[in-house]
């Protein structure tokens, strides 16, 4: 049998990873000393209320190569291969601690993929290699099918504010993007496994046409995601304007977790799409 | 053999058959200085009651760029080669719509004499004739009752005055009848010009130009073409009584201010006179008759003269005439000046907006630069820190000439570079550098205010290319209305509105649509007077606005506009108390 493993910047919560039947290893959050096995001990929501309430800035690890290794020993131990798709290498660490482990392993037991994305870009690798997975495919198919979709993946986050960005010491290029003075709200995409910044606005309501604007010109697309950053209100503004665009897909809600969180903070509003080929 | 032809006109002088290269510097130089004396005048033709683009400096300066290339011509005694460096000139130095057509007006000019070193009367007509090509096409959109109007009716003139006579002098003095008749009927011509009451300002100016050109080269040598052009007794009045009107107290800045001094002794001359037999006694005295702060020193063989005049000419005919000249230099004093604050102003600003300072040379350039233009160092703090590559300095009433805007486009050191002009009056400037500059391509995106040019340069995506950047930019400028307010500079009827100077003004996308007394009051009119309420304003204050007034502004505003956020920044723009962003 072949089983999916992710991590927890996919943002799928422990209740979806087990009616989904996979395993999604946490990342570690801390606020100051306190710890967290990020969506176990802390959910999005909590986390955002911590986030909002504090003025110190969280810190997220990745996974140790013995947390995966205990994943894949299970699964490995009971006859089945593994494919391990995680958030994009040039974003987090979490990919070589899971490549350490798997190669402990023999060759071709866990196969390790870089989904090159983040969130809900990641979900529709995952769930495409289910699906993959239920039509009978090996897992060197599987693998290859998320190599060859992460390509049409797109994530593109409006943040409401610029403060957390700062905070995390990652505003890198968005810094010359977004200016200093005037209050701007920086579109970012994730594309190619890196975060670009894709356009700007003054406010929410043009960020939210802009997002529409986004997915209309990626059509074709086969899936499509709409996420918040603690501020559910935000999914019911985009959610009727996507669905109206693309009356035949179901435009999937959810939520950006603590990881990327820490970094967008809270307010933020998303899509992430998949392209059709 | 002239003259005759029309008998109003008396023949005074002497008939001029050619006209060479030092007659045409001789008549431009007369021409600059009547522009000079005029300038305020021609300024104050605006016909808006807010604080236009001023129409006399820009006309001045772009002719004081063509003065000053026409003075360094290769070939000094050829005409054709005296109007091309003039038509280059102009155009380098071209500020705003009127300084534009005027540059157009000596390019055609400068092609229609085709290379002839003597100009007779035909030269003279078939270079009129191509100005007004020429100009024509430099409007998309050409409007009778404007400048075009004069160069026209001058073009026509010349030609029904070329088969007349052989007279240079009898030609210029129809086509100068005919262009002061032309600017009288502007004002039939064009609507808003009959409610201000006025004739247009850049034809008057044109006819200015024309009038003092004309008096030179009739009268080589003498001084009237450092006069007022409606001062001499044998010349018809023009149309507009021009001479005694009192000067406005108007704050104007920038070129209008350096500029102001009437027919004054605008020229540093300097220069060397070579004996032997120089009488320095009677050198001192014919000079100093000449000029002001006159310094005439040296012996019989070697005299040195620095003068401040008004007509360098004549002074240089008299002293050529005494002794062989020698490091003749002649220096437009305002000129210096402003020069001088505007290349301080362009390097600072370039170094200051590219991040490290000067660019060197061989670094990479960009794939896709932007350059912009504003008034106020808030504006242009703002416009840097969202990217632009250089801003340029200018706005309503001090338009950027072509060359600022070329100097700013180098300064991006970019191969394809974006251009917001950010005003209306500018739009057409910009429009000329692209065909100036061959190593990089330059397309402007037409924003008439900044709150457009601020959302154009957010809409840039800098790893787009240049068609995919000002597709985005110019749909961009759509989704932002722009509400300026400022008060109005004189009584008029406008639009429907009777305005009264002092009055307060809100201009909504360049159209009036409150007067007032108060900036708060007139503010929240024209905010409740919108079809659906803005999901944000950004108020910029004016240079003349404390931080505690805007705030205090944006607090009322708050309140009556609970559905609106209101931010406040630092424009620092002059003249416009608020410029106000409606997105």
């Amino acid at each position: 049998m072949i089983r999916i493993v992710t991590d927890s910047t996919s943002d799928i919560l422990p209740d979806q990873a087990k009616r989904l039947g996979i395993d999604v290893v946490p990342l570690t959050v801390r606020f100051g000393d306190e710890q967290f096995r990020d969506g176990i001990d802390l959910d999005p929501d909590a986390f955002y209320r911590r986030l909002s309430n504090t003025t110190v800035q969280p810190r997220t690890s990745q996974p140790t190569p013995e947390q995966f290794a205990e994943v894949y020993r299970r699964h490995v131990s009971a006859g089945d291969s593994v494919v391990s798709v995680h958030i994009s290498a040039k974003l987090s660490g979490t990919l070589q601690s899971a490549s350490l482990a798997a190669s402990e392993f023999p060759d071709e037991a866990v196969r390790v993929v870089d989904s090159t994305t983040v969130s809900a870009g990641m979900q529709f690798l995952v769930r495409t290699a289910l699906a993959d997975v239920a039509a009978g495919s090996d897992a060197a198919a599987v693998e290859k099918g998320v190599a060859d979709r992460r390509g049409r993946v797109g994530v593109y986050v409006l943040l409401d504010t610029l403060t957390y960005l700062h905070r995390g010491g990652r505003i890198g290029r968005a810094q010359s993007f977004v200016g200093g003075i005037l209050n701007v709200k920086p579109l970012l995409c994730v594309r190619d496994g890196e975060v670009h910044p894709e356009a700007r606005v003054r406010s929410r309501q043009q960020g939210i046409a802009k997002l529409v604007e986004i997915a209309v010109a990626q059509g074709p697309l086969e899936g499509l995601a709409a996420f918040h950053c603690g501020a559910p209100g935000q999914l019911s503004l985009i959610q009727p304007l996507l669905e109206a665009a693309y009356p035949d897909l179901e435009v999937i809600p959810g939520q950006l977790g603590a990881v990327v969180g820490t970094y967008s903070g809270p307010g933020g509003v998303g899509i992430a799409l998949l392209r059709a080929r | 053999m002239s003259g005759e032809a029309s008998p109003n006109l008396r023949l005074v002088h002497e008939p001029v058959l050619t006209t060479g290269g030092e007659e045409l510097l001789a008549a431009l130089r007369g021409a600059l200085a009547a522009l000079q004396a005029n300038q305020e005048e021609i300024n104050d033709l605006n016909v808006f009651p807010v604080p236009d683009g001023d129409t006399g400096s820009n006309m001045y300066l772009t002719l004081r760029s063509a003065v000053e290339e026409a003075a360094d011509a290769a070939d000094p005694s050829s005409a054709a080669a005296v109007l091309g460096a003039a038509a280059h000139g102009s155009l380098m130095g071209a500020r705003g719509n009127s300084g534009v057509i005027l540059s157009q007006v000596l390019r055609g000019l400068a092609q229609g004499v085709e290379g002839q070193a003597r100009l007779d009367v035909r030269g003279w007509a078939h270079g009129f004739a191509e100005a007004r090509t020429v100009a024509y096409k430099a409007v998309m959109k050409p409007t009778e009752g404007t400048i075009l109007s004069i160069i026209r009716e001058a073009a026509e003139e010349a030609e029904r005055g070329a088969d007349d006579s052989a007279d240079i002098a009898a030609l210029l003095e129809r086509v100068v009848l005919a262009s002061h008749a032309a600017v009288a009927r502007t004002t039939e011509q064009l609507q808003v010009l009959r409610d201000a009451g006025v004739v247009d300002a850049g034809g008057f100016g044109l006819a200015v130009i024309l009038d003092a050109m004309s008096r030179s080269i009739a009268a080589p040598g003498s001084a009237s073409g450092s006069q007022t052009p409606h001062a001499a007794g044998d010349r018809p009045e023009a149309p507009l009584e021009t001479t005694g009107r009192a000067q406005r107290p108007r704050g104007r800045r920038g070129a209008a201010a350096v500029a102001a001094k009437q027919g004054g002794w605008g020229y540093c001359t300097e220069f060397l006179i070579h004996g032997p037999g120089l009488d320095l006694e009677a050198l001192r005295d014919e000079m100093g008759r000449l000029g002001e702060s006159a310094l005439v020193v040296g012996d019989d063989d070697l005299v040195r003269v620095h003068i401040h005049t008004g007509e360098p000419a004549p002074l240089i005919a008299l002293a050529s005439s005494r002794g062989r000249l020698s490091k003749l230099k002649v220096e437009d004093i305002s000129a210096q000046h402003h020069d001088v604050l505007d290349r301080a102003e362009a390097v600072a600003t370039a170094e200051a907006q590219s991040p490290g300072g000067r660019i060197a040379p061989e670094a990479p350039r960009k794939a896709v630069g932007v350059v912009s233009v504003a008034p106020g160092q808030g504006f242009r703090d703002i416009l840097a820190s969202l990217g632009a590559d250089a801003v340029v300095e200018g706005g309503q009433t001090m338009n950027p000439s072509i060359e600022d805007l070329l100097n700013a486009v180098r300064a991006a050191h970019a191969e394809t570079v974006v251009l917001l002009p950010n005003n209306g009056n500018v739009i057409l400037t910009a429009e000329q550098v692209d065909g100036l500059i061959d190593e990089c391509e330059v397309r402007v995106v037409p924003t008439r205010n900044l709150p457009q040019g601020i959302s154009a340069l957010l809409a840039l995506e800098p790893d787009a290319g240049l068609d995919a950047n000002v597709e985005r930019m110019t749909a961009a400028i759509e989704h932002v209305h722009a509400l300026e307010v400022t008060r109005a500079v004189r009584d008029s009827a406008s639009n429907g509105h009777h305005i009264k100077a002092g009055d307060v003004l809100g201009i909504l996308d360049d159209e009036i649509r409150e007067v007032g007394s108060d900036e708060a009051g007139v503010i929240e009119a024209v905010l409740g007077s919108v079809d659906a309420p803005p999901e944000l304003v950004t108020v910029y204050r004016g240079g003349d606005v404390t931080a505690a007034d805007a705030d205090a502004l944006a607090a009322g505003l708050r309140k009556r506009f609970t559905q609106t956020e209101f931010e406040v920044h630092d424009g620092g723009q002059e003249h416009y108390s608020y410029v106000l962003s409606l997105e």
